[in-house]
């Protein structure tokens, strides 16, 4: 892997604008992530959080702005496009189908198959499994429903498919919102082993407790402009706190 | 020991296991009960094995459309519509060959165009369908007039295409039953072991979350509509050779019959849960319902009232046993 590249961000996203009808919902954002990176892109209800993420996954574009990826220029309008850069996004709910198996979740729409597209089901049952254990989850039955698993364990679910199939920059939405404290915990732990598998995570939320234990670097965004970008040892849960309720440009407050 | 535990739990975490259960008492109470037995006599299964393939291959289709998360109740009128079709390419003097093809092929044009409604024009199935139903049985209506049309004028008994379909093999066991087999092994294989399978249960499950995945939900639903076009085509040319007959009145009730015997067989109304061997085992205790409560002596015109009440019966327990297995 050339992650040594790391003077170039693995994706940066340059002076994104997005309009829908009358409502300006960026205003020219600047964000990046760079190689092996955890970034907690946080901000209020509305800030603009989501639709910075779904640009980048391809499910809106941008109205203006560029996006670079690994160095190079990339146009991304469809969430296939997104995908086949290795951009893999996870939302809360809805990345599984309850009451289809564990197997059948981590390979929906990739499914191995052998002959006639026939499903090699020991490959599904042994892989989903095994890359469920990376990311130190034990489940034993591939063929249990989701549906029977908690919280955290679904989230290992959705994580173990983008961790499967390879993803260089992984998109969590709020991956804790409906978790107890426990289950946060374990989804935690999943976010640190995609580190360590060497793949850069963007973590949305809310919860500035969660993203303070695993993001190294913060960018707060409120309405649809970026207020700071800073690393995790140059600020404190107090001042991002802070910063998003109160909505003012890092600059006005921190006049250095 | 342990294996055998884990065998007997997967059975009882089955869905449509509970229907099994009530197929099997049903099979014995009417066994016992029935006039000299006559349910077990081979008169009784010879025409139960002409009429259960009827039902079991639309509702074949109609529950994996389900389980893909839609409804289909014009099969109520493609079937007529494309059995009417048939016939008339009989009477038309068609070369022979091509009949069964123009004839499926209409069910399947008929399929895709409910599926285009669903999916493009974005009407959601039970009325999209529901429009079908009534449009394709009023130009049935005013084309035939509601007059039957008989084949024997224009097809001698005994050709091989009405073998290949109705004709019966060794011990006199009807040709349907092997189309039923063959449809359900072909669908069983295709739901439960094709990719294309797994797609259906996600697209019914949870379609957002396939469509991320860059699941096509809008191709895997147009197919299903058209694989139930496809089957009602095929059982019409079965019904109509087996009656020796077009009738207008084919196909009546067949949409709710499909749905109920795939909800008896554990599909989910809400799409995403189901099985092929469940939407079998379904066909096969409603058609058993009704035959046997004819001959246990039940009133024929007032059957429904029966099947019905036994529908409702059979929710409604499951609802307890599904309470119970989850406690």
């Amino acid at each position: 892997m050339d992650n040594l590249n790391n003077n170039k961000p693995l994706v940066e996203m340059k002076d994104i604008h997005k309009w829908f009808g009358k409502v300006y919902a960026l205003r020219g954002v600047d964000f990046h992530v760079n190689y092996n990176e955890i970034v907690g892109l946080v901000g209020d209800n509305g800030a603009g959080k989501s639709t910075l993420i779904k640009i980048l996954s391809g499910f809106h574009t941008a109205d203006r702005g560029e996006i670079y990826f690994e160095g190079k220029k990339v146009n991304i309008r469809t969430p296939k496009d997104a995908k086949n850069l290795g951009i893999e996004t996870v939302y809360q709910e809805q990345a599984l189908a309850p009451h289809v198996s564990i197997a059948r979740n981590v390979f929906m729409g990739r499914e191995p198959t052998k002959i006639l597209g026939f499903l090699d089901r020991k490959k599904m049952e042994k892989d989903s499994l095994e890359t469920i254990a990376k990311l130190g989850l034990k489940l034993r039955n591939p063929d249990t429903v989701v549906e029977a698993l908690s919280g955290g364990q679904r989230q290992g679910v959705a994580i173990a498919r983008v961790l499967y199939f390879k993803a260089k920059l992984v998109i969590l939405d709020e991956p804790t919102i409906a978790l107890s404290v426990k289950e946060s915990q374990q989804v935690m732990e999943f976010i640190k082993q995609l580190k360590e598998e060497g793949i850069s995570v963007i973590f949305i939320t809310h919860n500035l407790y969660h993203a303070f234990q695993i993001a190294e670097r913060f960018v707060v965004l409120s309405h649809g402009e970026k207020l700071t970008d800073v690393k995790r040892e140059d600020t404190n849960i107090d001042d991002l706190s802070l910063l998003i309720t109160s909505g003012k440009k890092v600059s006005e407050k921190m006049s250095e | 020991m342990k294996a055998r535990e884990s065998y007997i739990s997967l059975i009882f975490s089955y869905k449509a296991s509970f229907t099994l259960i009530v197929f099997i008492a049903l099979i014995l109470v009417f066994s016992l009960l029935s006039p000299n037995h006559v349910f077990v006599k081979s008169d009784n299964l010879g025409a139960l094995g002409k009429l259960i393939p009827d039902l079991g291959i639309i509702s074949m289709g109609v529950g994996m459309l389900m389980i893909g998360g839609e409804f289909d109740l014009s099969v109520a009128s493609i079937i007529p519509m494309s059995s009417f079709i048939f016939v008339k390419m009989l009477e038309w003097q068609f070369p022979m060959p091509l009949i069964p093809f123009i004839t499926i092929l209409v069910g399947i044009v008929m399929g895709y165009i409910n599926g285009l409604l669903v999916t493009k024009v974005k009407i959601p199935s039970f009325i999209a369908t529901l429009g079908t139903m009534m449009f394709w049985r009023g130009v049935l209506y005013a084309a035939s007039r509601m007059m039957p049309i008989g084949i024997r004028a224009y097809l001698e008994p005994g050709t091989l295409f009405e073998k290949i379909l109705v004709g019966t093999i060794k011990g006199g066991i009807p040709v349907q039953i092997l189309w039923l087999i063959f449809f359900t092994l072909i669908l069983g294989f295709l739901l439960h072991f094709h990719k294309f399978g797994n797609w259906v249960f996600v697209t019914g499950d949870n379609r957002i979350a396939a469509r991320a995945m860059g699941i096509n939900t809008d191709m895997v639903k147009i197919v299903c509509f058209m694989i139930v076009g496809f089957l009602c085509s095929f059982m019409s040319m079965m019904q109509a050779l087996r009656i020796e007959s077009f009738a207008a009145t084919q196909g009546i009730g067949y949409e709710l019959k499909a749905i109920a015997s795939s909800v008896v067989g554990g599909t989910s109304l809400a799409g995403g849960i189901g099985s092929v061997p469940g939407i079998l085992l379904g066909t096969l205790t409603i058609q058993i319902l009704e035959n046997g409560l004819i001959l246990l002596g039940a009133p024929v015109f007032g059957i429904n009232a029966f099947i019905g009440a036994g529908i409702i019966a059979f929710a409604v327990l499951n609802v307890y046993i599904e309470k119970w297995k989850t406690v």
